[in-house]
């Protein structure tokens, strides 16, 4: 290897302090987070005084976090689900069709990924108006279907070219329809990239706020715009625990997905 | 009227106007072991893709007991194929890979069970039914698709350079493997390869492609006695070309002069020729001899450039002295090696039956 680390010697140090204090960087916060929601203050003060679990209790006694988070829920799912089907459909023209543009088309498609989220949200928001998809969940779920499609369509082009079409043609020869073979032999042998596709897209779906704050309307909120407004009221550690939850579910399923991805290799 | 069991008629076949297969015919009979035998690119993959229905003939037709394939989907041609890369199913057991073609024609489980368990043993890996590919060498895993291939009991088995990624070794254990089950199942196959030796070893007949077309077709002893062009000659066995004159041809027989005037009659000729054409003569380094004394009485003069001990013969390189490379292989022990040394003139004689020329 280029840069062996047992050879750097006293570079070794200055390299493992740098990895520390950019891991600290991204985790702290969380932790900080995490912290809060336990602390007994009120005012968010750090370190807390003492501990307490009260929050927590106050979040799941207002049923309009628990609407929220429902809400959200659905809206990932249904993303995510939406996501993996038109992704495969979409990656099998890419990858195995033959048409002028192909390449170009491939592009597009990933240009949700690098533009703005403002200018995607103003975009679809004035869309939607006209024709009054705005505030609901069929208008929630298109507009990060947008941004999570870039995902499940780079997760899925890339499986598919992986997989070899042989294996494929193969099982035609075998005397199973084109369609039974895809079913039956291509998607089980790229099944982790369906799972990589299914959940990135849900949790792009899960933690996106610009998109869902122009979609939202008073009735109908996700978790993270629920976050958001509330933090413009009032400072509550009750925003810390929802928090908290949020990010343990994405965790959860960032642990699934790189098991999956262990399990599937071997 | 009797059919060829298996008849490609005038197969042509073109990428973006680009020949791939430019004319191919071939009658294969019932249970016979054809080989496509040709360099990269000549279209010996293409003519398979074309029988198992991947791709379509831009013209021509494929007949199978006499009815045309062209308008039946590959699921429903029942033809089996072992491919160049390993296609055995990644995600399914060994049992599971070779039942699925089963599974797929609705065969009670009984009977699947009971075909899976012959298919086994007919590729020699019993015990095997729970593994997965990723964890069965290159080998096994083909000796796998072979069985899957086999399992519904095809009419014709396709195989396309299946032990191309093989070592040595193992390729002829696998060919003699190959062989056995041919003979024991009685199958038509058509091989796919661009290894000669494995084409004479295990083909009934062969059928040399070169730029999209079939050269000659004929049993290896055919092939190497009787080579019908100059490309058929240099691929199945060893051949060494010399550039000369046609002086004359009658009966199928040449006459031909070499460039230093040295005129030899009497040698099959290939194709057509008017005297005073290029032509090139074919010679055999294992059917050449080499008399250290020197030419004489109509021998070519030439010079040892180089000897190499092969083991069971030795190499002798030598150059005529018009320029053109000839190779003469001795048997070892033979009472010439001992008398011949490097930049030693020689004379070189061949029987003229033996030899070809090619316009
Ligand atoms: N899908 C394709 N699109 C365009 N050209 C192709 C395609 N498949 C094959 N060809 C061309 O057709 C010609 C014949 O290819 P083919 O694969 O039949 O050769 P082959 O005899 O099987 O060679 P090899 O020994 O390398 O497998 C080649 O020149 C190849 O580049
Ligand atoms: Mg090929």
């Amino acid at each position: 290897m280029l840069l062996n680390f047992d050879s750097l010697g006293s570079w070794r140090w200055v390299l493992t302090i740098i990895v520390v204090m950019v891991a600290a960087f991204l985790l702290l916060p969380i932790v900080f987070i995490a912290a809060l929601s336990f602390g007994s203050s009120q005012w968010l003060i750090f370190p807390p005084p003492g501990w307490t679990t009260k929050w927590y209790h106050d979040l799941f006694a207002d049923p309009s976090w628990l609407k929220a988070a429902w809400t959200s829920l659905r809206i990932a799912v249904a993303v995510s689900f939406l996501s993996v089907l038109i992704g495969l459909v979409a990656s099998f023209g890419l990858v195995r069709g033959s048409f002028p543009g192909r390449a170009f088309l491939r592009g597009l498609f990933i240009t949700p990924m690098i533009l703005p989220v403002v200018v995607l949200a103003v975009a679809i928001y004035a869309f939607f108006l006209r024709i009054g998809l705005n505030g609901t969940v069929a208008g929630f779920v298109i507009a990060h279907l947008v941004v999570a499609l870039p995902f499940s369509i780079l997760a899925l082009t890339t499986a598919l070219e992986e997989f070899d079409r042989s294996i494929e043609d193969a099982a035609v020869l075998c005397g199973a329809s084109p369609f039974e073979a895809k079913l039956r032999i291509t998607l089980p042998s790229i099944s982790h990239g369906l799972f990589a596709a299914a959940i990135f897209s849900f949790l792009t779906s899960w933690d996106e706020v610009v998109l869902a704050i122009f979609m939202a309307s008073p009735t109908l909120q996700t978790l993270p715009v629920k976050i958001w407004s509330t933090l413009r009221q009032d400072l509550t550690p009750v925003i810390a625990a929802a928090s908290t939850l949020l990010i343990c579910l994405t965790i959860i399923l960032m642990l699934i997905a790189a098991a999956v991805k262990k399990g599937l290799k071997k | 009227m009797t059919h060829p069991f298996l008849e490609i008629r005038g197969i042509r076949k073109e990428y973006a106007m680009i020949p791939a297969v430019r004319d191919v015919s071939l009658n294969i009979r019932k249970g016979e072991f054809m080989t496509f035998l040709g360099p990269s690119g000549s279209g010996k993959s293409t003519t398979l893709f074309i029988l198992a229905g991947f791709q379509d003939p831009t013209a021509g037709d494929i007949l199978l007991e006499g009815k045309s394939l062209l308008s039946t989907p590959s699921q429903h041609r029942n033809i089996g194929m072992v491919f160049q890369r390993y296609t055995l199913f990644p995600h399914l057991t060994v049992a599971e890979n070779i039942a699925f073609p089963l599974k797929v024609r609705r065969w009670p489980k009984a009977r699947i069970e009971a075909k899976v368990a012959e298919m086994l043993r007919l590729v020699r890996l019993e015990g095997f039914e729970t593994r997965k590919p990723a964890t069965m060498s290159g080998g096994q895993q083909q000796r796998v698709a072979l069985a899957r291939a086999l399992a519904y009991d095809p009419p014709v088995l396709l195989m396309d350079e299946p032990l191309s990624a093989l070592d040595k070794r193992l390729r002829e254990e696998i060919q003699v493997e190959i062989r056995r089950i041919h003979q024991q199942t009685g199958v038509t196959i058509l091989y796919v390869t661009h290894d000669q030796e494995e084409a004479l070893r295990m083909s009934d007949r062969i059928a040399v492609f070169s730029k999209g077309v079939i050269d000659q077709v004929g049993t290896g002893e055919e092939l190497y006695a009787n080579p019908a062009t100059r490309f058929v000659a240099g691929f199945i066995g060893d051949s060494d070309f010399i550039d000369c004159e046609l002086r004359g041809a009658a009966g199928g027989k040449a006459k031909v002069a070499l460039k230093d005037g040295l005129e030899i009659g009497g040698i099959p000729l290939h194709g057509e020729g008017k005297p005073g054409a290029r032509v090139a003569l074919m010679l055999r380094p294992e059917r050449t001899r080499i008399d250290p004394a020197g030419a004489s009485g109509g021998a070519i003069p030439a010079v040892v450039t180089d000897i190499t001990f092969l083991g069971s013969n030795v190499h002798v390189a030598t150059e005529t002295e018009t320029g053109a490379p000839v190779s003469v292989r001795l048997p070892f022990g033979h009472p010439s090696i001992s008398a011949l040394a490097r930049g030693q003139k020689v004379g070189l004689g061949f029987d003229p039956a033996e030899a070809h020329v090619f316009s």
